[in-house]
């Protein structure tokens, strides 16, 4: 690679690296990325047959490398073998109750934190590949204004949260120009809840996506409430009537930058099959039609090397394990980097990165926050079926998600617990059964009939191994199935030093250190599910459904909890939403970036992504990535 | 069953003649061969005669035993035209997986059908559940029709015969094939279609689905 004349080295392609690829492309910027698994596939037939092969249908079951043996579409540990592959990838398929097993799985959990305390599983997953994590749902929340002060505004909160150097003001315009980069549908109309603002006579670029019959069950079940019912949500007044909003979303309403309009495939984690929703290969392959940019797959970057005086980053080195048979190493050298590779590969390239001893922390560590922090969205799940004499709600239509309760994620009872978001599925109970134990649906309640057995709830009388044949299995299956529903809850975690991403002393397939975590929830996190189960207990109570929601004893992410007197098992899942782990603030000695997301070490160095989010908040990270990232790329166009 | 009959089986049910199963039922010929020749089986007391697999193919007792077993017309599990052919590479698939179970089902249902094609479903699935091999071979096919997945009699058993344990049991499950997924029938039944494979168009989730006879029996089963 002749590097001599490169302005920008972007690590990653995911949403952060596109973006900012494709503002630089469009001002003439030279630009090389370094992608570290596969390239852009020439289209998506090959996702899409391996996703329909699938045993597992996981988040991560279309994309390269892949997690099944070809033959039999079963996972494959053989395949899997994280101490083999060059460019691996964590999967919810090792998520068991051999969670820790550093065998099995790419991110090696660790059982016990720096405090001592125990630590539980990191559930989220992401890919390596051209467009990063395209498993997204495609939600695209705006922050609520007070998730960027909680420490001002709730001073109680516990200590690791923290005031963002921006705030809803400053990052509005490039919420806007996310939202038509991204391509999102939502009515501003039903956008403007607890202080979320738009320019006067501002429009969404598409019309919201419909609500679906599920969503429209929740929103009556809200309708009318008595205070006495709601005080324990802690909000400045009990509220009489819960909203349920549509869920803006980058999924086309209607003909979009030349792609279609959803058809409500129901498969928009993991893949959709018409590209109706946004995924960042689109921004990608816009950036690489320019001739100043160019992605080199298959391309692992392995240090960030900084001058003699360790202020300024020189060069990237990487290895290159595609192009040949063998494995080569070779460096680029730019103006400026940007590492946009997660909030888990991105610190752990920094810290890989120790200058041969001269950074024995690593880059852009003088505070020593790399790593620390992190934070997903716990993620609450719970399933309901609505007796044969309610009206069905037929799920497996339309988008996964069409509506959420926003309203609820913001208020005085931040003081004392999480807040959290309610997203509403359209998929019944896809998303596993009887916790996970048995698989999803529709497979676990249509073999309970065939069967004649009762894992998943559904079919408590007909445990007896008989089973059903015949017009009779029909009809049951039809009245069961279309009568399903789950809800999820996401909640607001806090910002734990604790909680931390490390180098572990297994290696890659690249004999690189794989990624240690230790993580676990505090007791302002737990709380914050315990009301999001009496939320739950209100609405299924209001619906007339019956609670299918089951914690199985091996679950590893099972706690106990007391509500009203009870003793409650709960459990918790990842949202995907890998936060935390080089925030950002104004003080270097407490952060690792400022509001541009430039190191506060490294003159020359942007640490993007969801990783500088001092503080989670509750809504899906994305957009907001999205809108810094923008914002960053402007102020690194006026530097090159 | 030897490697060569499977071949035999298979190559029979390749060239069956459609016409026997018009819309899913028996052509006055078939039916009327079948009758004479159970007669002479139920006098011998023996197991179907080689003659009768002559009379009824093979793939039209599997065509006429997974309707019964499923609930849904055979028409459509079968179609005469069968751009398909789904049918084929579950027939193939039973062959190899479980060939002495399935001898017996097809056995089941050629015997069935020949005594009375009215009461055959029901006597079909009175006789298969006599039997664990029969029985939970029958569930497997259901499964395959229904979810495109094989699950194996031998892990349907298992989950019986666990089925009060504490935790529940998990069994693995092999997609036969991308198509199979595709053509799964529980996503009809549920009125819905299969998750990442709809013809459906911007909205209609806003909307109740059509009556559920449209997508299992009607000719618009991908209707929305």
């Amino acid at each position: 690679m002749a590097d001599d004349n490169v302005d920008v080295v972007i690590v990653g392609s995911g949403f952060a690296g596109a973006l900012i690829a494709n503002e630089l492309a469009k001002l003439g910027k030279r630009v090389v990325i370094l992608e570290a698994g596969d390239g852009i596939p020439i289209d998506i037939n090959k996702y899409m047959e391996r996703f329909y092969k699938a045993a597992a249908k996981v988040p991560e079951s279309p994309y390269t490398p892949t997690l099944f043996d070809e033959d039999t579409g079963l996972f494959s540990p053989e395949v899997n073998d994280p101490s083999k592959m060059p460019a691996g990838r964590p999967t919810v398929l090792t998520i068991t109750e051999d969670w820790a097993n550093p065998q099995k799985s790419y991110l090696v959990q660790d059982k016990k934190k720096d405090d001592g305390q125990p630590a539980t599983p990191f559930g989220s997953t992401y890919d390596r590949v051209a467009g990063g994590t395209s498993h997204w749902l495609g939600t695209c929340l705006r922050f609520v204004p007070a998730d960027f002060e909680m420490r001002k505004r709730y001073p109680n909160c516990p200590k690791g949260f923290v005031d963002w150097p921006i705030n809803y003001n400053d990052l509005e315009r490039h919420y806007r120009k996310a939202e038509e980069e991204l391509g999102v549908s939502a009515d501003i109309g039903e956008q403007n809840y607890l202080g979320i603002t738009f320019p006067a006579g501002h429009r969404y670029p598409m019309p919201r996506i419909p609500e679906s019959l599920t969503d429209r069950a929740v929103r009556n079940a809200l309708k009318n409430l008595n205070p006495a019912e709601t005080a324990f949500l802690g909000m400045s007044r009990p509220p009489t009537e819960i909203p349920v909003r549509g869920v803006p979303a980058a999924r086309n309403s209607q003909p979009y930058k030349n792609r279609r309009a959803c058809a409500g495939n129901t498969n928009c984690i993991p893949i959709c099959p018409i590209q109706a929703k946004y995924d960042p290969t689109i921004t990608l392959n816009e950036a690489l039609n320019h001739k100043s940019v160019t992605m080199m797959k298959k391309t692992v970057a392995k240090e960030i090397v900084l001058d003699g005086d360790l202020r300024r980053v020189t060069q990237i080195n990487y290895i290159d394990y595609g192009t040949g048979a063998a494995q080569k190493e070779g460096r680029i050298k730019a103006k400026i980097f940007v590492i946009a590779a997660n909030a888990i590969e991105t610190p752990r390239l920094l810290l890989m990165s120790q200058n041969a001893g001269r950074k024995p922390e690593g880059v852009a560590n003088s505070s020593g926050m790399v790593g620390r922090h992190l934070m997903d969205h716990p993620y609450y799940v719970a399933w309901g079926l609505l007796p044969k004499e309610s009206k069905a709600l037929y799920p497996y239509r339309g988008p996964l998600i069409t509506s959420g309760i926003e309203d609820l994620c913001d208020g005085p009872f931040r003081n004392e617990r999480g807040a959290f978001r309610v997203d509403i599925g359209n998929e019944g109970w896809n998303f596993v059964v009887a916790g996970g134990a048995a698989g999803g649906d529709p497979d676990v309640t249509t073999i309970d009939f065939v069967n004649g057995v009762n894992r998943s709830g559904a079919n408590p009388d007909g445990n007896t191994g008989v089973g059903m044949f015949g017009k009779n299995l029909v009809d049951k299956l039809n009245e069961t199935i279309t009568r399903q529903f789950r809800v999820g809850f996401l909640v607001e975690q806090t910002p734990d030093p604790d909680n931390r991403v490390t180098l572990s002393d297994f290696k890659d397939g690249l004999g690189l250190p794989r990624p240690k975590i230790a993580y676990s929830l505090s007791p302002y996190t737990k709380r914050g599910i315990v009301a999001a189960k009496q939320l739950q207990d209100l609405l299924f109570g209001k619906m007339g459904a019956k609670d299918r929601t089951t914690v199985q004893p091996i679950d590893p992410t099972l706690f106990e909890e007391e509500i009203n007197g009870q003793r409650v098992q709960l459990n918790y899942g990842g949202a995907g939403h890998i936060m935390g782990t080089y925030r950002m603030g104004r003080n270097p000695k407490e952060s690792v970036v400022d509001s541009f997301q430039r190191s506060h070490d490294h003159d020359n160095l942007y640490l993007v992504g969801s990783g500088t989010f001092p503080t989670g908040a509750t809504a899906n990270p994305t957009l907001t990535l999205a809108a810094l990232a923008l914002r960053t790329a402007e102020q690194i166009a006026k530097r090159v | 069953m030897s490697e060569s009959t499977r071949r035999e089986r298979a190559k029979e049910a390749q060239t069956a003649p459609e016409d026997d199963h018009v819309s899913g039922r028996l052509t006055r010929r078939t039916v009327l061969a079948g009758v004479a020749v159970t007669t002479a089986a139920v006098t011998v007391g023996v197991d179907t005669p080689t003659v009768a697999q002559s009379a009824i193919s093979d793939m039209e007792a599997f065509t006429q035993l997974s309707a019964a077993l499923t609930g849904l017309p055979a028409g459509k599990l079968a179609p005469t035209t069968d751009s398909i052919g789904i049918k084929q590479q579950y027939f193939n698939w039973l062959n190899e997986k479980e060939p002495a179970a399935f001898a017996s089902l097809l056995n089941i249902a050629k015997r069935r059908i020949a005594e009375n094609k009215d009461t055959a479903p029901q006597a079909m699935i009175d006789e298969l559940r006599t039997s664990d091999s029969t029985n939970f071979l029958a569930r497997s096919i259901v499964l395959m029709w229904y979810l495109g997945s094989w699950y194996s009699p031998a892990n349907l058993k298992r989950l019986v015969d666990e089925r009060s344990s504490r935790v529940p049991v998990f069994v693995p499950h092999t997609v036969i094939s991308p198509k199979a997924y595709t053509q799964g029938w529980v996503w009809r039944i549920a009125q819905a279609h299969p998750m990442g494979y709809s013809d459906m168009q911007f909205g209609y989730w806003a909307r109740e689905p059509a009556p559920i006879e449209d997508f299992i029996s009607r000719t618009a089963a991908k209707g929305t």
